[in-house]
């Protein structure tokens, strides 16, 4: 058994130095332009240090750790180190990854004024995402959620002055909102059931079973969808490559965007079979959407990008299905790929000026080692036997024909629709490797004898990445994931890995996927078809139409109605005061004033008809007196 | 101590005046001086605190008014102030924010010594609101605040100063008119306990006032054993709070018998306290006064107005309308959380749709007031702590957003957001604190905003008296205050610079006073975000007692 207090300690560490490294640059301003590059990655790489070290002090149990954070009377919330074989795969793969990116980023950015704030962005980001990585509980979990989100909007608007760059990261951050509010609502379901969020006690505490457990499934999964670009909030990822190229790497590509995958890992055994039936159902969608959508694409990272939410949905697939392992070894080999894909075309982009691929191609004579490096990555994607990649969409697909032959009849709609998409994958593939690196050098903008490799800290880093992407890095037996390091950590399902006639179907497939990408010819003119592809399904069109327009309309009717109807009648209230105020004084004057003065008129009148009488002359007060003694005399008898 | 909180603001109100015309350039350094002792004083008062009493502390009293009427019984009216878990937060709070903006006045030079004075006198009338135990006193100060802040929005404010000042004059009164009723009907009919059982001859000494003493009395006057010429009446909340204390056929007896218009007026006595404070927090609909008198208020008062004076229509919701009628907050829950829910909802939309900052961020004040209102109706622990929490944190922040609004409006006296465009590379250390503020307002994690919304959030769903559609709807205004903030900020701060030529050259970066006010209060904004339990540890034992009242229900 571990000492507790060494491991809670060495975790504090992790989890504190990238954000005590981000604020010191942020704080330090231009002066940290200079060294924040290296003393970021030499933190980073203490980092890297204390994970491994925590490998070897945690073993192979489960440790949760609590540190008090706030408690009220009925609720407390700890935060809580969760460190099981996920963490200890997470731990070492973000901080690898980190560390790359970085030590390419000094180059990459030599010469941005800003790199002070870029290296402080990355440090928030780091410490963000091994808060996620970290968290035992959901809560703890959300709040490190969002915080990767800031980041991802920050690192996405690192070039604020440019106005799509300042547009994509809105759009990145509120899709994510969106998806946190779901996850938050989720949260809530959960404590409602439960009365805790803490990952160790819910087993013991929630029954996935039943509607109820579906729509907390659902709302989880919420933050997956938001956070892996899932449909229907998939439209920001690829608008988030308006980001510097090793941001995408890092984030857009092997880490942030994996968290979704992560959480559906960590709450796997919450889901209900209608809410895994959900997540199978828009992991598809996603997949097969975004396959199509990397088809037409120009845009170097674009391709790529679409290829991310793709291979995301393919996760998601695998987690849906199951399949917990294949999804995470999925996940594993894909951020080692995926990163070199796109250091790589951040090279190519660094050395040709453009991310139009049809402004590139024949950069294989003139970037020996990127191309080297770029094709060994697009092998891993496309699923090419002898890679990684194929080894774990193979154990996502026998995972899925496994979960199908369960299921029985339609589902194997599913893992059918699976390989359909490892074919695009294949297919976009080949023809972006085709694009930018064979053929004939077309830019005439930009001289071909201006092209030039990247430096050693350029290269270096994709070289790394694509030595971890070949099959051997992962597998003695490069056609059998079943024999891989990754399957003793986690045991991959059922007879996965043995079904031959899985592996050849698949290299059948990517085998005509390559051969038709390869192949492809552009469209001489956009077609329907062309266009839905390079326009993402039409999604954005849909979404400004369907929901942005509405949405700033109706907030400007609700001002409308907030000044011509709410304070309109507050108004009318006044107004109409100050008009029952001035009737009030005219009735005072003509009626009350009027009462009194006719009173007085009356008393006057009264007055002078009683004067009258006394005038004075004697003669007339013996009538009266003789008169009145007659009237006397007359009523008493 | 609580006393000399509410009296050196006074007393320095009075220096203002008192000093000659001459001696002008003093007067914002006795504001400034001013407020730093009650800033220190209230630093004071948390250290002598303990957070772990429920009940009353710090308290000071002093017999102020006690007449016998005969037949009618006594009046008395006592000065009477004292801090709880739910008051301490908002008399620190109101500490940090009346110095915020007594630096922030500094650039005030119409009129000083008229302003200064003024911005004193609202110092004292705010602290006291807070403190003020007695119904009475509360509502003096209640009434009194309105005066100087009606100048100071309509002397100094923007060109439609008088019609916001009146606007927020008179709304303000038809509120308290609303309140001061209830305040009479809660007079006749509630006793002071220990005070009539010294008039009854059960005890010589108030010191002798046990538990057993009161208990007594209670039971006497529920019996009708008192005559009504020893009953002497109360304003003091502690008394109207405990239901023994109300006589049993009066206007408000618990028994709730009293019929008014159809329904209980004890009900009905809520209502009216909830639609006297509803429109100083706002709740929508009763918000429009708001708008108007930021966007015409000048910088230092809208921080004042944002940063406090709202709150105190939250304090007042618990500590006179659910302190008072846990029976009405009760009953008519599902209807307030409604109304929580469409300031949250209705806010954020406004929000959206505005063109001028100001009037922007006015609007989100009432989104991020509804929370509060959400948070308190859900009657939950969660609710009421995150509740105090969010007005804790919205008055930190709130003050920071008007702060960053009036920093352009000094600079080009112009606050459309469409009338610049990549303000980050003119003014960089403006657009961190901008970014800073933004975020910590739309609830990042990290900031005070996530904690409070958070809280109210969870309360509303875990609450018996809600359904959970409610709380759903309400995480509708988090995202929508992504939209406007982030809106705003990408129109506003990037892209490439651009501004009307009228604004050339003055876009100077911030200087070092606006530093010194923006600085601390985004640490501070952090500390609470990080550190939660700095406030809760100070609320939670007061409200854990307090909600007891509902769970009797």
């Amino acid at each position: 058994m571990p000492d507790d207090n060494t491991v809670r300690n060495v975790l504090w560490l992790i989890l504190l130095l990238p954000f005590v490294s981000g604020s010191l640059w942020l704080l330090a301003g231009r002066r940290a332009n200079g060294p924040a590059g290296w003393a970021a990655s030499g933190l980073t790489l203490v980092g890297l240090g204390f994970s491994v070290w925590v490998i070897l002090l945690a073993g192979p149990e489960t440790i949760t750790l609590r540190t008090d954070w706030l408690a009220l009377s009925g609720r407390s919330v700890p935060i809580t180190f969760r460190v099981d074989t996920l963490t200890l795969l997470m731990l070492p793969l973000v901080h690898f990854i980190a560390l790359l990116v970085q030590l390419f980023s000094i180059s990459y950015l030599h010469d941005d004024r800003d790199r002070y704030r870029y290296f402080g962005f990355l440090g928030l980001f780091i410490g963000s995402m091994l808060g996620i990585v970290l968290a035992g509980n959901l809560l703890v979990m959300y709040v490190f959620w969002e915080l990767v989100g800031l980041s991802s909007y920050l690192l996405i608007g690192f070039w604020y002055r440019k106005p799509e760059a300042a547009v994509a990261a809105k759009k990145a951050f509120i899709m994510n909102r969106i998806g946190d509010a779901g996850f938050l609502l989720g949260i809530f379901l959960l404590i409602f059931q439960s009365g805790t969020t803490e990952l160790s006690e819910l087993p013991a505490l929630f029954l996935p079973e039943g509607p109820l457990a579906t729509l907390t499934g659902f709302f989880l999964f919420c933050g997956c969808i938001g956070k892996s670009a899932q449909f229907p909030l998939s439209t920001w990822l690829p608008d988030a490559m308006e980001g510097p190229t090793p941001v995408s790497a890092l984030i857009h590509a092997a880490t942030m965007v994996a968290a979704g995958i992560f959480l559906l890992a960590r709450i796997h055994f919450l889901l209900s079979p209608g809410a895994l039936m959900i997540i199978t159902g828009i992991g598809t969608i996603t997949m097969l959407m975004a396959a199509y959508a990397a088809l037409y694409q120009n845009d170097i990272k674009k391709v790529l990008a679409y290829s991310t939410v793709s291979q995301l949905g393919l996760m998601v697939v695998g987690m849906g299905t199951g399949n917990v392992p294949g999804a995470l070894f999925h996940l594993t080999t894909h951020a080692f790929f995926k990163a070199g894909l796109f250091l790589a075309s951040g090279v190519v982009i660094h050395g040709t000026n453009t991310q139009d691929m049809r402004l590139m191609g024949g950069l294989r004579k003139r970037m020996p080692v990127t191309f080297i490096g770029y094709a060994v990555c697009a092998a891993a994607l496309a699923g090419v036997p002898l890679f990684s990649g194929f080894l774990s969409k193979e154990a996502v697909l026998t995972g899925a024909f496994d979960w199908a032959g369960r299921s029985g009849g339609p589902a194997f709609l599913i893992p059918v629709l699976a390989l359909l998409s490892s074919g695009l994958t294949a297919c976009y593939m080949a023809r972006q490797t085709r694009m930018v690196f064979y053929g004939e050098y077309r830019n005439t903008a930009h001289p071909a004898d201006h092209v030039h490799e990247g430096d050693f800290l350029l290269t270096g880093p994709v070289i790394v990445l694509a030595a971890l992407s070949l099959g051997f890095t992962f597998s003695w037996n490069p056609f059998s994931a079943g024999h891989s390091w990754f399957a003793n950590l986690f045991p991959l399902s059922g007879e996965t890995g043995g079904h031959l006639w899985i592996a050849l179907l698949s290299v059948a497939v990517v085998a005509g996927g390559v051969g038709l990408g390869w192949r492809m010819p552009e469209p001489a003119a956009s077609t329907v078809w062309t266009r839905l592809s390079e326009q993402n399904w039409h999604l954005d069109e849909w979404y400004r139409r369907l929901i942005v327009r509405p949405f700033v309309r109706f907030a400007r009717q609700c001002y409308r109605f907030d000044q011509l109807l709410i304070d309109r009648l507050v108004e009318w209230i006044g107004v109409g005061t100050v008009v029952l105020a001035h009737m009030v004084a005219w009735l005072d004057r003509t009626f009350v004033d009027g009462l009194v003065n006719g009173a007085a008129w009356l008393a006057r009148r009264l007055g002078g008809l009683t004067r009258q009488v006394q005038n004075g002359r004697v003669q007339s007060y013996i009538v009266s007196a003789v008169v009145g003694l007659l009237l006397i005399l007359w009523l008493l008898i | 101590m609580l006393s000399l909180l509410i009296f050196i603001p006074l007393i320095g109100s009075l220096g203002v005046v008192l000093l000659p015309a001459s001696m002008k350039s003093r007067y914002k350094w006795i504001t400034l001086i001013c407020c730093s002792l009650e800033l220190l004083l209230c630093g004071a008062a948390y250290s002598a605190f303990d957070p772990t009493q429920s009940g009353y502390q710090l308290l000071e009293r002093a017999d102020w008014i006690t007449l016998p009427l005969g037949s009618l019984g006594v009046v008395s009216i006592d000065y009477l102030v004292g801090v709880d878990g739910i008051s301490l937060p908002l008399v620190l709070l109101s500490g940090v924010v009346m110095l915020v903006g007594a630096v922030s006045s500094w650039k005030i030079d119409a009129r000083q010594k008229a302003y200064h004075a003024l911005y004193l006198l609202l110092t004292s009338t705010v602290i006291g609101c807070f403190v003020a135990l007695d119904f009475f006193l509360f509502f003096l100060f209640f009434e009194f605040m309105l005066l100087p802040m009606y100048f100071l929005i309509g002397l100094w404010g923007g060109p439609r100063r008088e019609y916001a000042s009146i606007k927020f004059f008179l709304y303000t009164l038809a509120g308290s008119v609303l309140i001061l009723l209830v305040m009479i009907g809660l007079y006749l009919s509630v006793m002071d306990p220990v005070e009539t059982a010294l008039r009854v001859g059960l005890i010589q000494d108030r010191s002798e006032a046990t538990d057993e003493v009161i208990r007594q009395v209670q039971f006497l006057l529920s019996e009708y054993k008192i005559p009504s010429n020893l009953l002497v009446h109360t304003f003091d909340l502690r008394h109207m709070a405990k239901g023994g204390n109300y006589l049993p056929d009066s206007f408000l007896s618990v028994a709730g018998e009293v019929m008014l218009m159809g329904i209980p007026s004890r009900l009905l006595a809520f209502l009216c306290v909830f639609l006297g404070f509803a429109v100083k927090l706002p709740v929508v609909p009763l918000h429009t006064w708001l708008p108007d008198a930021h966007v015409e208020a000048p910088t230092p008062v809208s921080v004042v107005l944002a940063g406090v004076l709202l709150k105190i229509g939250g304090y007042g919701f618990l500590r006179i309308g659910w302190g008072l009628f846990p029976d009405g907050a009760a009953e008519y829950a599902l209807l307030l959380a409604g109304l929580g829910v469409l300031s949250i909802v209705y806010g954020g939309f406004n929000a959206l749709a505005q063109v001028d900052l100001k009037k922007m961020i006015a609007y989100s004040s009432v989104s991020h007031m509804g929370f509060v209102l959400l948070g308190i109706a859900s009657l939950t622990s969660e609710g009421i702590n995150g509740a105090v929490y969010q007005m804790a944190s919205h008055g930190v922040l709130s003050a920071m957003l008007f702060l960053i609004t009036g920093v352009i409006y000094d600079r080009t006296h112009d606050r459309r957001i469409d009338h610049y465009r990549g303000l980050a590379g003119a003014m960089p250390g403006y657009t961190a604190l901008t970014a800073i503020a933004f975020f910590a307002s739309l609830g990042l994690p990290g900031f005070s905003g996530f904690i409070g919304e958070l809280f109210t959030l969870m309360g509303s769903f875990q609450s018996i008296w809600l359904p959970g559609w409610m709380t759903a709807v309400a995480t509708l205004g988090i995202i929508l205050a992504a939209a406007y903030f982030l809106w705003t900020l990408q129109r506003m701060f990037f892209g490439t610079l651009w501004f009307r030529p009228e604004a050339a050259g003055q876009l100077t970066d911030l200087d070092g006073r606006e530093r010194l006010m923006l600085v601390p209060l985004a640490v501070l904004a952090l500390l609470l975000g990080i550190f939660p339990n700095l406030l809760f540890d100070l609320t939670n034992s007061t409200v854990a007692d307090w909600i007891q009242r509902f769970s009797i229900e």
